[in-house]
């Protein structure tokens, strides 16, 4: 069940009143949540729901004994076993069979066989989010962020909550756990502004992101030999902005849902094309698992505080790990070992004695935002290519033009530049929307509403790319 | 004694929000009413969504009536052909 689908409208429709209705009655509220939650994950496979009801009663146990442990190293224990059965999970649904190839390459190049076989086990829809919600409760009651929940309920809706189960954002427990304590508010929210945001991300998705993949991105990397070194080129950026408008529409649409039901999610991106910097663009670039990344392994494995050199060794593994996060591919941890490295310069550059003197000077502001931008998007060309080899054709073409002229649709500059926009409006402009919208009423909301709507289903094409992150 | 408390702005309950939730998704069925007769249609296969289909069906008509579903569609090819799209 996608965001931009009718199933989902209706579902959607069904659950708001049901929520609404019950909201009075929390325990109530919270068990049909969860229901529906669990219809959710089941519309896409209803096999894997014992994995996500394991996955929070794990949680559930394992912070309960963290929570009871007297003494530090039992705690440390009942955490380790924890996150390790956590990730144990993860790791024999996504990455087995990565490992046993890699295994059977390495035996082939040194001469004998391995007896393995791949386990061709089908991946889970919302794995590894829901790993990364299961270690974040356990770890927050490690630290004694959070107290331990007494209920079974809390915790397996918490893993599960249908608008962040399938691709985020990452919501701490310590973020959503207190809002499942009591009735929630409807005037905590601003109902102009989530309409706007949903609206919002479906103009992404459905006009942007749908766009740019099926009239040039997806043929460009299907074959790339039959494309110009121009179109090569532009494929690249209009990459860029594809998994822009795709990523930051479906956690965009997960926030907005939840904000209608009366639950309150982080923000997932912040305008990180105009980046100033590698460290600047992971502050606003997928901000949750940033975040996640930073609090549960950058910190964890030291941080900064062991000098220059630990702080190298600690943000390439923060980095790698989490390029092979996003998929069982050596162009994932390709491309995170490209962000490890910048990371590791921007951070000298940004403590340099040059930088104190002269980075916040216009031109080499200009200069930092062009190479943060453009560094991006040559690190995208690994994440969106489905091998090595297909890397070195595509580079190949851009090398020799592979000549061909350029094919590049019309349309493509228009949607790219429509991407940008939503780079350079002010951040309180939606806010500000929002605000007039519930000042106006009803009326206004439903008339804004429905006008934003049809336009965006006139523009849709009829074709139609998978959400990007759903793979992950 | 204590003022009564003002009735909070429309805004802020959640009925007003359905409201203005129902009302966009039914006035976008209208406007667009193939989609839904066609996701009912698929989904009929033993007949326990007549009842709403034949309700979709009605609506369809209704809005090729006044005109609201062929605007619909005419804007939709007029765009698509507007950006070289037609194929798709």
């Amino acid at each position: 069940m996608l965001f931009p689908t009718i199933d989902f409208g209706l579902f959607f429709a069904f659950s708001f009143i049901l929520v609404w209705g019950l909201n009075p009655y929390n325990t109530v509220k919270k068990y049909v949540l969860l229901a529906l939650s669990l219809a959710f994950y089941a519309s896409w496979n209803w096999r894997f729901l014992l994995l996500l009801l394991a996955s929070g009663a794990i949680s559930y146990v394992v912070g309960l004994y963290v929570d009871a442990a007297a003494k530090r190293p039992f705690r440390r224990l009942a955490l380790g076993f924890g996150v390790a059965l956590d990730l144990g999970i993860l790791a024999y649904f996504k990455y087995l069979d990565f490992f046993i190839a890699q295994a059977l390459n390495l035996a082939h190049m040194l001469g004998f066989d391995l007896p393995l076989g791949f386990v061709n086990v089908t991946l889970p829809v919302a794995i590894s989010f829901l790993t990364f919600h299961a270690i974040s409760y356990v770890v927050d009651v490690y630290r004694g962020r959070i107290a331990a929940s007494r209920s079974p309920l809390d915790i397996v809706l918490y893993v599960s909550f249908f608008p962040h189960l399938v691709a985020g954002p990452i919501v701490r427990a310590h973020e959503f756990l207190p809002q499942l304590a009591s009735p929630r508010r409807a005037g905590d929210f601003s109902f102009g502004e989530n309409m706007l945001l949903i609206l919002g991300g479906l103009f992404k998705k459905m006009v942007i992101a749908n766009y740019l993949a099926v009239r040039f991105v997806d043929p460009v990397f299907t074959d790339p030999s039959q494309f110009s070194r121009f179109d090569l080129i532009m494929a690249v950026y209009a990459y860029a902005m594809q998994i822009y408008a795709d990523f930051s529409a479906y956690t965009d649409i997960a926030i907005g849902v939840a904000a209608l039901l009366g639950y309150r999610f982080p923000q997932n991106f912040n305008q990180p094309y105009r980046a100033l910097g590698i460290g600047d663009f992971w502050r606003r670039w997928h901000m949750t698992l940033s975040r996640w990344l930073r609090d549960y392994l950058y910190i964890p494995l030291g941080g900064n505080r062991h000098g220059a050199l630990a702080t190298t060794r600690n943000l390439m593994v923060t980095m790698l790990l989490g390029g092979l996060w996003h998929g069982a591919n050596w162009t994932f941890l390709i491309w995170g070992a490209m962000h490890g490295v910048a990371l590791v310069l921007d951070h000298a550059w940004r403590r340099s004695a040059a930088f104190a003197r002269w980075g916040e000077g216009p031109i080499v502001r200009v200069v930092d935002w062009a190479l943060t931008f453009n560094f991006v998007c040559l690190t995208w060309l690994f994440f969106r290519a489905p091998s090595l080899d297909a890397v070195g054709q595509f580079l190949g073409g851009v090398w020799t033009d592979n000549g061909a002229a350029s094919t590049m649709p019309a349309v493509v500059l228009p949607l790219i530049a429509c991407g940008a926009l939503t780079q350079i409006a002010p951040s309180r402009t939606r806010a500000a929307i929002g605000i007039v919208l519930d000042n106006r009423g009803a009326l206004a909301s439903a008339a804004f509403g429905f006008v934003l709507l049809y336009a965006i289903v006139v523009m849709a094409p009829s074709a139609a790319a998978p959400f990007i992150y759903f793979q992950f | 004694m204590a003022a009564p408390r003002a009735k909070p702005p429309s805004s802020t309950s959640p009925w007003a929000w359905l409201r203005v939730l129902y009302a966009v998704l039914g006035l976008t069925v209208f406007a667009f009413p193939g989609g839904m007769v066609d996701w009912l249609d698929e989904r009929n296969a033993s007949g326990w969504l007549s009842v709403p289909l034949a309700v979709a069906r009605g609506v369809d008509a209704a809005s090729a009536a006044v005109g609201v579903k062929g605007a619909g569609e005419w804007l939709r090819r007029w765009f698509a052909a507007t950006i070289g799209d037609a194929d798709t």
